[in-house]
């Protein structure tokens, strides 16, 4: 059931929804922003298992009675150099390795939860995130995050892409091709990481995924395409988060299904235009 | 044994000027170049001992066998592979273990690599691609240099006739329209040393033969020093001014017309070895 348009203005002005308005705005263009090099680099389902070994370190922060967040962060970012590391060494398809990595990290953070008794309570809110509850401390942290993906996006622009097309002319040009691969999964990491509150574990790499592939069907350049990947993200987060209130539905899932529709209507639009005549 | 034949620069070939100097300076120096990788590395590295130099405003090719390390060596050369032992000098600088270059010298190459392929819809036009190549390495706006860049790569896109290609993403062309573009992306800023993995790989005869005609004239006005894999010999014959035939290790070294004789080329590619003859016109 729909709220009424009067209770739903009303639901706008309490500032809890102004902040997860405002969280889907920032979440939602750090992961599009982000998502455009991921797509291009093939990283999607790494992004996948990023978000699922995030619940690890959750766990592994319950277990030593850390603060989560605390351990979250340095956790994710090492998780992810040895799993890059794994993924290049041990010549077994990257899907595959990938497909062990985060079933297993889901498997084992679940069992810790459970026999820890601690967060057990709040598992759904983990895995499918709780953009309601943010705070305006975890605002600031998104919009300074935003900030520096943007200037460390800008700056490697070229590497980014010369990387993405060929490791061979990356290198025949100058570009550090090991670091940069690097680099760019620790950023990954650290961005999954600090989204997990508000996106949740299973839904985390719609974020990144969707508005780029979206955004990669239409765009007519690459100067198009990123700020087009990050304004889809952006305005998807904003629309999914009041079609919840609305409909008084589950707000993560609700941005992950208004990313699908603006990815259906990219199909629909690169269709048309395929179309001779 | 090693057979070296040095020839000067242009000094054989049909393409070759008779105007240059003869022993301009060197662009490329490899000395005991020695690569492997695996277990199976120490004892039979895919590359071994192989030394030779590269001229300014030479065309050199690089022929053998499949399996006998021709991309392995280019890679190495150009620091995309690590290598075991031996050095490497471009434009006199040492190329450090990790593969790194001053950016300076790294700024005179280009490569061409085999196959580029771009999966799915890249969205990237030509114009923006060929600007990569005008672009330093190193940490940079994108709107830095933009006029410079806009007008380079509008005189590189002309001169090898892609104009009418610059807003076409790339994963929209054809293997020989991204040839061109590759060639436009080498020509973008001056450059010394161009080193191409089989350019003429999935082209047609006259595609090859188009392409061939443009990277002979390019090399001539732009002076590059050109370092090419090929299994085409007839193409080599007519076209380079030196040829190193690899099976490992060097086995010969020198003009076509020694390099390239049928006892040369049964040491190279075994004892039965018929030549395969392509009919290009002559460009």
């Amino acid at each position: 059931m729909s709220l009424p348009a009067a209770e739903w203005l009303e639901l706008l002005r309490f500032p809890f929804m102004q902040r997860a308005l405002l969280a889907g705005l920032l979440s939602g263009s750090l992961g599009g922003l982000l998502g455009s090099v991921a797509v291009l680099r093939q990283l999607s389902f790494f992004s996948d298992a990023l978000g699922h070994s995030a619940l690890l370190g959750i766990s592994l922060g319950v277990l030593l009675g850390v603060e989560p967040t605390l351990v979250l962060i340095p956790f994710a970012a090492l998780f992810a150099l040895v799993v890059a590391q794994l993924v290049e060494r041990s010549r077994l398809p990257s899907d595959a390795l990938l497909n062990i990595v985060y079933s297993s990290s889901l498997a084992i953070a679940v069992v810790v939860l459970r026999l820890l008794s601690a967060r057990a309570g709040s598992l759904e809110q983990l895995l499918f995130g709780d953009i309601l509850a943010v705070s305006w401390g975890d605002l600031a942290q998104q919009a300074l995050l935003l900030a520096a993906v943007l200037l460390y996006l800008l700056l490697t622009r070229r590497a980014q892409i010369l990387v993405s097309l060929d490791p061979g002319l990356a290198v025949s040009q100058g570009v550090a091709v090991g670091s940069q691969r690097l680099l760019f999964v620790v950023v990954l990491a650290v961005v999954v990481a600090l989204s997990i509150k508000a996106v949740g574990v299973l839904l985390i790499s719609a974020f990144v995924v969707i508005p780029a592939c979206s955004a990669r069907l239409i765009s007519s350049s690459f100067g198009v395409y990123v700020p087009l990947a990050s304004a889809i993200g952006a305005g998807c987060g904003v629309t999914g988060l009041l079609a919840s209130a609305a409909f008084n539905l589950p707000s993560g899932p609700c941005v992950v299904i208004v990313q699908l529709v603006s990815f259906l209507l990219a199909l629909l639009i690169r269709s048309r235009r395929l179309q001779p005549g | 044994m090693l057979t070296t034949v040095p020839t000067p620069a242009g000094a054989s070939g049909p393409f070759a000027d008779s105007g240059s100097a003869p022993w301009p300076h060197t662009v490329l120096e490899v000395d005991g170049l020695t690569v492997g990788w695996g277990a199976a590395a120490a004892e039979r590295p895919a590359v071994e001992n192989v030394s030779f130099r590269l001229a300014a405003e030479t065309d050199t090719a690089l022929v053998g066998p499949n399996g006998a390390g021709k991309s392995t060596l280019v890679q190495a050369v150009l620091g995309i592979l690590p290598r075991q032992a031996g050095t490497v000098r471009v434009l006199g600088a040492p190329l450090s273990p990790s593969g790194r270059l001053p950016a300076a010298v790294r700024a005179q190459v280009a490569y061409l690599p085999q196959q580029l392929t771009v999966d799915g819809r890249f969205p990237l036009t030509v114009a923006e691609a060929v600007g990569l190549g005008w672009e330093p390495s190193g940490l940079r706006l994108p709107w830095a240099g933009r006029r410079g860049r806009g007008a380079a790569v509008r005189v590189a896109l002309e001169r090898t006739g892609c104009t009418d290609l610059a807003d076409r993403l790339i994963s929209e062309l054809s293997t020989g329209q991204w040839k061109r573009v590759l060639l436009a992306f080498c020509l973008v800023r001056p450059r010394q040393l161009l080193v191409l993995d089989e350019a003429q790989a999935g082209l047609d005869p006259q595609a090859a033969d188009q392409f061939l005609r443009l990277l002979f004239d390019l090399r001539r006005s732009e002076g590059w020093a050109v370092l090419q894999i090929s299994h085409d010999l007839e193409m080599v014959r007519r076209t380079c001014d030196r040829v190193l035939c690899l099976n490992r290790s060097l086995r010969c070294q020198g003009s076509p017309e020694i390099a390239l004789s049928p006892a040369q080329l049964e040491r190279l590619y075994g004892r039965g070895y018929v030549p395969y003859h392509h009919h290009h016109s002559r460009p």
